[in-house]
């Protein structure tokens, strides 16, 4: 468990920053601020200097993409700053404009994945850690789009690509899929090879080849 | 409109009968007292007209003739709104009043409207030109008549006194002869009836051109008229549908995500933390309930169950129920009304209602629902403050775009202190 660990919390609904706030603190992690709009996030992140922000989408003064605007004007001001972005809806736009920003350190997740406390708070830590985390949605709906210009992979790699993208290790995309570490990693390196990958770090070729199927679409 | 004139055009010249229809068409007939009555009036017209508009236009220099002008006005104004009427009894003929809706204002916009109507002066030449053409078409008409009455009676002294007549030049002594000068009255008579036919017609379309409205002009008013409701019908339901999106996503999905966040710390703290969770457990129960009210209270605002169950009456009554004054609902509508109508209606009550609760201060309420020949008046009044105005985008302005879209309008009477007034008129046919 990280100790120590601070983040910022936007959240118009009050219910649901308290909610946040707490689920939290039970995983050991302080909330130094919880704002409720674009502009006082921007300023929370400034004054505090959290390790994170967890960003919901929408929220005032413009009631449409105001959480996703302030993420992406903190991560100009500050490359690499960790945001975990809550959405209520699966949009890909809102994901391609988060990740083009660079897919270090960034989270995006349904909202109602917090329900999932153990994997919410994992999420958070992984992101913190300069991870990226795609809600599993998201990539579905991603994936689903290419596979009709673009169906090199196979399911079963498509199937390790997505979960891949919700940052998880060889390991356990072996016990979510029953198969064993060396076919993950089998079908890994298919990935790799098909997107013309060049060897390096492993969790950084990872982060690249969701990239790659995320950037092709533009 | 366009349906009668064809018809009367399509019965005029034979008729599917013949001559023999045209004489027993009751058209032809119900349009004899108009061609009696027309040189009457047009001549009273001529000489009441003739004699009044000179003098009061020279007394316009002394300001007299203005109120006299303004009052000759409403007068050949009122004679050409009774024309219309005799005109659609006797030939047939809809002609709606063209005249522009009296305005609120003051004197000047009254004159305005009296002068700067078109159709004001079109009456003026109608009723100007009613003498001659009435006085014409009555010698037409009933001269042909007449003429045919005589050629036919013209035999009857040589049957009964066995004395010779003469017409003119026509000498009727013999049998023969009779017979063919009762001819000619026979045919006389038949082209009197078409000439009656005739001038209906005629006439018809000349007191379409002056006393309607330029129909083509109509139209194209009211085709942006149209257009301009359609819009803000379209714009309506569009908000309509934000506002829903607003509310579900700040509502109940909120609540929701909260309950299921609460039941996801719950099941984390069920082993090590017991009571905690039991709270959480406890608090996840009351959102979930506060979430299925604020669904209800959604669903009501979308479509009221009760308004489609039970009608204007029962559900209006529910909202007066659960307004926070005293509202007290009249509803005075035997058959339901169409379901727009009912729906329109009822989101005005909803809307002044809360309205009222939200700023007037008012003590009291009333809701008066009735039907006029054809359209649906709703009312809201209450005690309150007033001051309540249409602003662009509020909750009322949403009201009037929702009422064009069936043609209907809402006007809003709230002077500063009171009483406030909101009523919707919903034309419908049912």
């Amino acid at each position: 468990m990280v100790t120590g660990m601070r983040v910022v919390i936007a959240e118009d609904s009050v219910l649901l920053r308290e909610g946040l706030s707490r689920l939290l603190a039970d995983g050991g992690i302080e909330t130094v601020a919880a704002v409720g709009d674009g502009p006082s996030l921007v300023e929370a992140v400034r004054v505090h200097n959290p390790d994170l922000a967890v960003v919901d989408v929408r929220m005032p003064p413009s009631h449409t993409d105001e959480g996703l605007r302030a993420a992406l004007e903190i991560r100009s001001a500050r490359p690499g700053f960790p945001i975990l972005v809550l959405s209520q809806y699966v949009e890909e736009r809102y994901a391609t404009d988060l990740l083009g920003a660079g897919a270090q350190a960034v989270g995006y997740l349904l909202k109602e994945r917090v329900a999932e406390v153990a994997e919410f708070l994992d999420a958070v830590r992984r992101v913190a850690r300069g991870g990226a985390v795609i809600d599993p949605d998201v990539v579905v709906q991603l994936l689903g789009r290419r596979r009709h210009s673009h169906d090199r992979l196979t399911a079963r790699e498509t199937e390790v690509m997505g979960l891949m993208a919700e940052g998880r290790s060889n390991s356990a995309i072996a016990a979510r899929l029953v198969v064993s570490e060396g076919a993950v990693e089998k079908h890994i390196s298919s990935i790799f090879l098909k997107l013309a990958l060049d060897p390096a770090p492993d969790d950084h070729r990872r982060v690249l080849a969701v990239l790659a199927h995320l950037g092709h679409r533009q | 409109m366009v349906t009668t004139r064809r018809r009367l055009r399509d019965r005029v010249p034979f008729g599917p009968w013949g001559p023999l229809g045209v004489a027993v068409d009751p058209v032809t007939w119900k349009a004899v007292p108009y061609f009696i009555v027309a040189p009457v009036v047009g001549t009273a017209c001529f000489v009441g007209l003739g004699f009044a508009l000179p003098l009061s236009m020279v007394l316009v220099l002394v300001w007299v003739g203005l109120p006299m002008l303004a009052v000759l006005i409403l007068i050949w104004r009122g004679v050409a709104v009774v024309e219309r009427r005799f005109l659609r009894w006797t030939l047939g003929v809809d002609i709606p009043d063209p005249y522009k809706t009296r305005p609120e204002g003051g004197l000047y916009a009254h004159l305005r409207w009296l002068f700067a109507d078109l159709a004001t002066w079109k009456d003026l030449g109608y009723l100007l030109l009613l003498c001659p053409l009435g006085l014409l078409e009555f010698v037409v008409v009933f001269g042909l008549w007449s003429l045919g009455l005589e050629l036919l009676g013209l035999p009857l002294p040589m049957v009964l006194n066995g004395r010779d007549m003469t017409f003119w030049f026509i000498e009727v002594s013999t049998v023969p002869s009779a017979v063919v000068v009762m001819l000619f009255g026979v045919v006389a008579l038949f082209a009197s009836l078409y000439a009656l036919r005739g001038a209906a017609l005629a006439h018809a379309w000349v007191a379409r051109a002056l006393l309607g409205t330029d129909d083509r002009r109509f139209l194209l008013a009211r085709n942006e008229d149209l257009r301009a409701s359609r819009a803000r019908g379209v714009n309506a339901a569009e908000a309509e549908r934000r506002r829903i999106e607003r509310d579900l996503h700040d509502g109940a999905q909120q609540r929701l995500l909260s309950v299921a966040l609460d039941l996801g710390r719950a099941q984390a703290k069920f082993d090590d933390d017991p009571e905690q969770a039991r709270i959480l457990v406890e608090s996840a129960a009351a959102g979930a309930k506060a979430a299925i009210g604020e669904l209800r209270d959604l669903a009501r605002g979308i479509y009221p169950a009760i308004l489609t169950d039970r009608g204007l009456d029962a559900a209006l009554s529910s909202l007066a129920a659960r307004a926070p004054v005293r509202v007290e609902v009249t509803v005075e509508i035997a058959d339901r009304p169409p379901a727009a109508v009912e729906s329109i209606a009822y989101f005005v009550v909803a809307e002044a209602l809360t309205n009222m609760a939200k700023y007037s201060r008012a003590t009291e309420a009333q809701v008066r629902v009735r039907r006029a020949p054809d359209r649906v008046v709703v009312e809201v009044g209450d005690n309150g403050v007033g001051g309540a105005a249409v602003v662009p985008g509020g909750g009322l302005d949403g009201l009037a775009d929702r009422a064009a879209t069936i043609d209907g309008t809402l006007t809003v009477d709230s002077p500063p202190g009171g009483p406030t007034l909101i009523r919707a008129e919903l034309p419908c046919v049912w």
